[in-house]
Parts: structure tokens; sequence; C-alpha cells
């Protein structure tokens, strides 16, 4: 287990500072910024070691800078335009920008890991509409019934982009919203300041 | 297959490939039964599950009896197969993915168009980072495993089987 590296204010902080410098034109790319779900992240990663991998959706900035990415190079690579995919092999961080994407290929991870007797741990960040998603239930499924060495962690802003989640699949709750804790799933509920993509003002370049 | 199996790393994965009584089978029946990993009819899953094999250091053989099913895997084929340098950087580059795929029969049955299909081109063209290779005679077979194995500068082969040369070649 590894001491957080940043506390709450520290990562709103960062979000803040992405997000003026999206709002000043300086990224030309689309950032998905993460806000109020800082104590729910912050308690996951108190599990998370450094040997451990992360996979990660288009919103993954808490997830670098928590897994010991520097928070430099966090913002440089925003900066850069690479925000909805970050990637850092060497602190096994990776990222897709497609729903669902790095479902299977975390599960293959696991598999992978359990196969070789590893004692590593992969954890799979992903929104409540991906987890409502065919790939996802194939992938918890196999991870589930293998015992796989996984995590998944269902972070619910009861939104796909502007679309509600629980009314377009007519669900009065998600379907792992009441994951219990033996489950291969963490499920938290978290409200953002933020919209899906950008902060919040319309740019123009 | 034998040659594949023999690397220390290798895992074949698809079905049919833990049980025999399939065509698919007796090409493996030489590869070491941990080796061999029979998986759910679940395609996306397991080419997504195959590229996370490479990156946790294994040498994959993806099975899809035919192109057919393996269009059902296109989302990890052309978004993260085909991106998988972007993607995973060094991470996965030492590690082979070999996607085994084919074109079904045609004599003496023909199993109608939703098995025969040939993708090969159209495929090549989605996925520049992934070599596509039809194996249309015996004698590339061998050579054709040993160069995805060895290729470190692309994100996947697909070697592409013909039903009817099992019988005819």
């Amino acid at each position: 287990m590894t001491e957080p590296r940043l506390d709450s204010q520290e990562l709103r902080e960062f979000e803040t500072q992405v997000a003026e410098a999206f709002n000043h034109g300086r990224i030309r790319a689309p950032v998905h910024l993460y806000d109020g779900n800082e104590d729910q992240i912050l308690k996951v990663f108190q599990n998370v070691n450094e040997d451990d991998w992360i996979f990660c959706s288009w919103r993954s900035h808490y997830q670098c800078l928590l897994k010991g990415v520097p928070r430099d190079l966090v913002f440089a690579e925003i900066l850069a335009g690479n925000s909805i995919s970050l990637t850092f092999p060497k602190y096994r961080v990776y990222s897709s920008a497609i729903v669902g994407g790095v479902l299977p290929i975390a599960t293959g991870v696991a598999l992978g890991l359990k196969k070789q007797g590893k004692s590593e741990h992969v954890w799979c960040f992903v929104g409540d509409m991906t987890s409502e998603t065919g790939i996802a239930h194939e992938s918890i499924k196999y991870a589930e019934t293998f015992d796989l060495p996984i995590t998944f962690v269902v972070e619910d802003n009861n939104h796909s982009v502007v679309t509600n989640t629980r009314e377009t699949w007519g669900l009065r709750t998600l379907t792992y919203e009441l994951a219990n804790e033996s489950s291969k799933v963490i499920y938290y509920s978290y409200s953002s300041r933020y919209p899906h993509a950008g902060a919040g003002q319309r740019i123009n370049f | 297959m034998d040659l594949v199996g023999l690397n220390q790393d290798s895992v074949f994965i698809g079905q049919a490939v833990g049980y025999p009584g399939t065509a698919m089978f007796n090409t493996l029946k030489n590869v070491p039964a941990e080796k061999r990993m029979e998986f759910p009819v679940a395609e996306e899953l397991q080419l997504g599950v195959s590229l996370g094999l490479c990156l946790a250091g294994k040498n994959v053989v993806s099975i899809y009896p035919r192109w057919n099913f393996l269009l059902l895997a296109m989302n990890q084929l052309v978004n993260h197969v085909d991106k998988r340098a972007e993607l995973f950087r060094a991470s996965t580059k030492s590690r082979a993915l070999i996607i085994r795929t084919s074109v079904g029969s045609e004599r003496p049955l023909h199993p109608k168009s939703q098995h025969v299909g040939d993708f090969s081109y159209p495929v090549a063209l989605m996925c520049p980072n992934v070599k596509v290779v039809k194996l249309e005679n015996p004698s590339e077979i061998v050579h054709a495993y040993e160069e995805a194995l060895r290729a470190s500068d692309r994100a996947a082969t697909i070697l592409v089987e013909y039903g009817d040369f099992y019988n005819e070649k």
C-alpha cells in the first residue's frame, strides 16, 4: 500500500489549473475533468500498490497523479493534447477514449498475472454508462468466475455526456450499484461542477 | 502451431482449442494443454483479453474460426490493437499478437454467405499497423508464424487460412 501523493485539495487544484489552461485556449484537444470525487478516489488508492496496473477511460488525471506520475509530466501531456488517452507505462497507467475499451484489456492483464503467479493487482476505472455495456458485463463476469486479480471501480456521475444512464436503460439502480464487498466491483457516486468535456466555457480558438 | 507452442511464453486462446473433435483442435493437439485456453464465445472480450495477455508478457495466438466472427471484435482490433504503440507505447512491443482466422470452405458443403467472408483487404486498410497475411500455400505457413512471432514493429499479425485448401493443397 502506498501513501497518497496528493490530498483532495491538491487534486482539485490540479483540475482547476487544467480548466484554466483549457479556458484560455492553451489546450487544443478535449479534456475531461474530475471534480467532487476526491475523497472516494483517494480511498480507492489506499489499496493500490506501486506495482499495480491502472486502466482508465478518457477521464484519468486523478489516477495518473495518485499512481505517482509527476504532476508536471501529467500537465505537459495534457497541454500536448493527450488528456483523453493518457498513458504512462513506467507507472503502469493506461487509458482509452473508447467506451468500454479498456475493460477486456485490463481483464487480460489480470489473467496473465494470475497465470504467472504474480501478486500485482489490476484496477479498472469505468463510468456509469460504461458499466452497463455488454463488454463490461462480460469482463466482470469473466473476472469474477475465474477470480482474477482485478477490481473494477464504477464512478457514477449519472451521465454519459448529457444522457441520463438510469433513464435510458430504464433502471432504478445500476447493475453494480449495490455491489458488495466480496465482489470485484467498487461503486461510488459523485457530482461534478464540470461538464462532460471542457471546463464550462465556450472557447474561440 | 508446434513452433509457436514451443515458445516459452506463448498461449493459444479461442474456441475449440482445448476440446477435441474439430479441425481447429487437430492443428493444436501437439501444443501443451497448459498453453491452450478455451474461451467463451465473446469475440471482443477475447481480443481485448489477448491484448492484455500481451501486456502481461505473453505471446498470444488468438483464434477466430471465421472472418465473419472476427468482425465482432472490430472495436478491439481497430481502436486498440492497431493503436497499440500509441496507447501502450513500449510496454507491449516485444510480445507478439497473432490472430488466426479463416475463410470457410465452400466444398463439399457451402455454409452460405455468413461463413465465407474474406475481409482481409478492408481490414488491412482500416488497420495500418496490423499485417494481414493470406496463407494461400502450405509452404508459407511456418515462415509466416516465425515472422509474426519475432516482428516487433507491428501491432499484430492476422494470419488468414482458407478452409478449402485444407482438402485441396
